[in-house]
């Protein structure tokens, strides 16, 4: 492959999973915005959403684009399932009632899959066109997944911004109080925001799925865990669209990383980079905690 | 003068724990039969206790805890490879690298990650452990994902007998011998200004600051503390008991999460808490390894669940809260 083509193939590629990282952090943001919680288990959600598009494909034949509902209505359950009896007593514990519960819930979904489905790694081949853009050859599905990124995103945005629903979910993150003195059941609004926030992050795991439909396996969250929290701290915790920003340049960097170090003898670039991810966020905690866009 | 006072106040407090090392010990030999039982028993209570003395006394949560009992296990297995020639002095000078390494990750870990707050603190030791294992098998460190192998430098150095002991006996003994130490230290740090400095830390961050407390130092103290414990148990019950250290068995996250399991459940910030959570922890574990491996985990985590939404002081905290007599509070601590 010539040099140039090398080059728009990573970063183009490294985009379309960019966007995918950015919504897939933007749950994890949405929880820590309005509830006050990191949610540590955020990437064993993102595993039943990869689970779920894979058995409604492997099962039922069914279009992976057509699993995204099925992926939103599951976590917006299961974000209920645990807001009422578990994350309502803990926000208002001290912090690491809060971390360790979330991380409890994760556990308990990774071993449940397990048990479930066994730790095997899973696939699929979602057999669609492929497509030609300034010579580099791109599979369609992946440019869908990105599709349906950017449709979430936008959806999300219209929940915040255009319905009364996030009217009083964004009076809850500016005044707790202010907004029970006018009436706002902040109760509510914390189950709600769970819930949205557990159903966008299950169905980015579908999106992920349809982007790269290997790997699938039960313990595939712990380094979507690792690589939420690298991208929500560079956009800022808590801040959806400094989550989508940073969910871009990280996948460019992932991407970049991993062509420049498969070029180097002797390592493994793929586990590698992973370890860059790490130092990433070591580095930009220490320089700076509030995030790249943070003020 | 002050500071045997302070071993004295220590030992007082620590009669109930240390009482509860020497049964095991005095069982260990009189059912050699179930030493092995006594043994995983006693690393998990370890495993609690080191855990404890940053995580109960703190409130902070270190997600990457089971990176340092790595790096023990990697001191030592590095110590024997390479210094088998030596003997006994390999064996000596692998729990010295044991804890020189622990030590040394956690002070690079610590003086970045100490500056945070909380779950910013959360996040940023989460991927401590996953952070070291893929440097060492991405950039094939130190025998990469293979890891190192120790038995047979073992067994040419000492003959298949002595071999057989040192990764039995002798390695039990460090592990009673770790525990005691782990059990003093805590009682110590708990008798004197040092544990009262932590409280303040885990109640209230700020206004431990505004008191004068040195915040970062006594911070640092925990967090390198129960690293070098977490170092010596590794060098001791994975590396010389095991005869071989591998990543993806040294770096399960998976002990770190039984870590804090034993920790809440006993109750953060005691003495006697985490010997309860580890004795409790160990024998489920270890009848449900019999009855049916591989669902421990899966137990782990509504137990870690409901402790933390019912129990949040541990049974230590429950039982305390109700005992009225002040001699047995004073024991249960």
């Amino acid at each position: 492959m010539p040099f140039a083509d090398l080059v728009v193939g990573t970063l183009l590629y490294g985009a379309l999973l960019g966007v995918i990282y950015g919504i897939a952090t933007a749950g994890l943001s949405l929880i820590f915005g309005v509830l006050k919680i990191v949610n540590v288990g955020h990437g064993a959600f993102m595993m039943i959403g990869a689970y779920t598009t894979y058995w409604f494909f492997t099962l039922y034949g069914l279009n992976p684009v057509l699993s995204l509902p099925f992926s939103l209505a599951i976590g917006a359950l299961l974000g209920l399932a645990f807001y009422y009896p578990v994350v309502r007593r803990v926000i208002d514990a001290p912090e690491m009632a809060s971390l360790l519960a979330t991380f409890a819930m994760g556990l308990l979904l990774q071993e449940a899959a397990r048990m479930a489905w066994t730790s095997d790694y899973r696939g699929f081949s979602w057999e669609v066109a492929r497509l030609e853009i300034g010579g580099v050859s791109i599979y369609a599905s992946k440019l869908i997944a990105a599709g349906l990124a950017l449709l979430l995103l936008l959806f999300h945005y219209v929940v915040f911004y255009r319905t009364k629903l996030g009217l009083a979910i964004r009076a809850v993150v500016q005044d707790r109080e202010g907004a029970l003195v006018v009436g706002i059941n902040v109760d509510r609004i914390y189950a709600l925001s769970f819930s949205i926030g557990i159903a966008i992050t299950v169905a980015s795991g579908s999106l992920l799925a349809i982007y790269n439909p290997v790997g699938i396996n039960p313990y595939m969250g712990a380094i979507l865990t690792l690589k939420a929290f690298v991208i929500a701290v560079m956009g800022g915790l808590g801040s959806i669209g400094g989550a989508f920003i940073a969910g871009v340049l990280f996948g460019l960097f992932e991407n970049v990383s991993y062509v420049v170090l498969t070029g180097i003898e002797g390592v493994q670039p793929l586990v590698l980079t992973r370890f860059i991810a790490f130092t990433l966020l070591l580095v930009i905690l220490l320089v700076r905690p509030k995030g790249l866009f943070g003020r | 003068m002050v500071f045997t006072n302070a071993v004295r106040r220590a030992l007082r407090k620590a009669r109930l724990t240390l009482a509860a090392y020497i049964i095991l010990g005095v069982l260990y030999l009189a059912f050699p039969h179930y030493s092995q039982l006594i043994a995983t028993l006693m690393f998990y209570m370890i495993l609690a206790q080191a855990f404890n003395i940053f995580m109960g006394m703190t409130g902070y949560i270190d997600f990457g805890y089971v990176a340092f009992v790595a790096m023990g296990a990697y001191g030592m297995a590095l110590a024997v490879e390479s210094l088998y020639e030596l003997g006994w002095a390999s064996i000596i000078v692998g729990f010295l690298l044991a804890v020189a390494l622990s030590v040394a990750l956690a002070s690079m870990v610590g003086a970045i990650a100490l500056r945070l707050r909380g779950a910013y603190f959360a996040i940023a030791t989460i991927g401590v452990n996953e952070g070291v294992r893929y440097l060492i098998e991405g950039a094939n460190l130190v025998g990469g994902s293979e890891g190192v192998i120790i038995v047979r430098e073992l067994r040419a150095t000492f003959g298949r007998e002595t071999a057989n002991f040192i990764m039995t006996g002798l390695a039990d003994l460090a592990l009673l011998l770790i525990g005691i130490t782990a059990v003093m230290i805590t009682a110590l740090i708990l008798s004197t200004r040092v544990g009262y400095a932590l409280q303040a830390i885990r109640e209230d961050e700020d206004a431990a600051r505004a008191l004068g407390i040195n915040v970062t130092r006594y911070k640092v103290m925990a967090f390198t503390i129960s690293a070098g414990i977490g170092g010596l148990l590794g060098a001791a019950n994975w590396a010389l008991k095991g005869g071989y250290v591998e990543p993806a068995h040294v770096f399960n996250i998976h002990y770190t999460v039984e870590a804090i399991v034993m920790v809440m459940l006993g109750g953060p910030g005691t003495l006697l808490g985490p010997i309860i959570g580890g004795l409790f922890y160990g024998s489920m574990n270890y009848f449900l390894g019999v009855i049916k491996p591989g669902l421990q985990l899966l137990f782990l985590a509504p137990i870690l669940l409901a402790v933390v939404v019912a129990l949040p002081k541990g049974l230590m905290g429950y039982v305390r809260e109700r005992v009225k007599d002040p001699r047995l509070r004073e024991l249960l601590t």
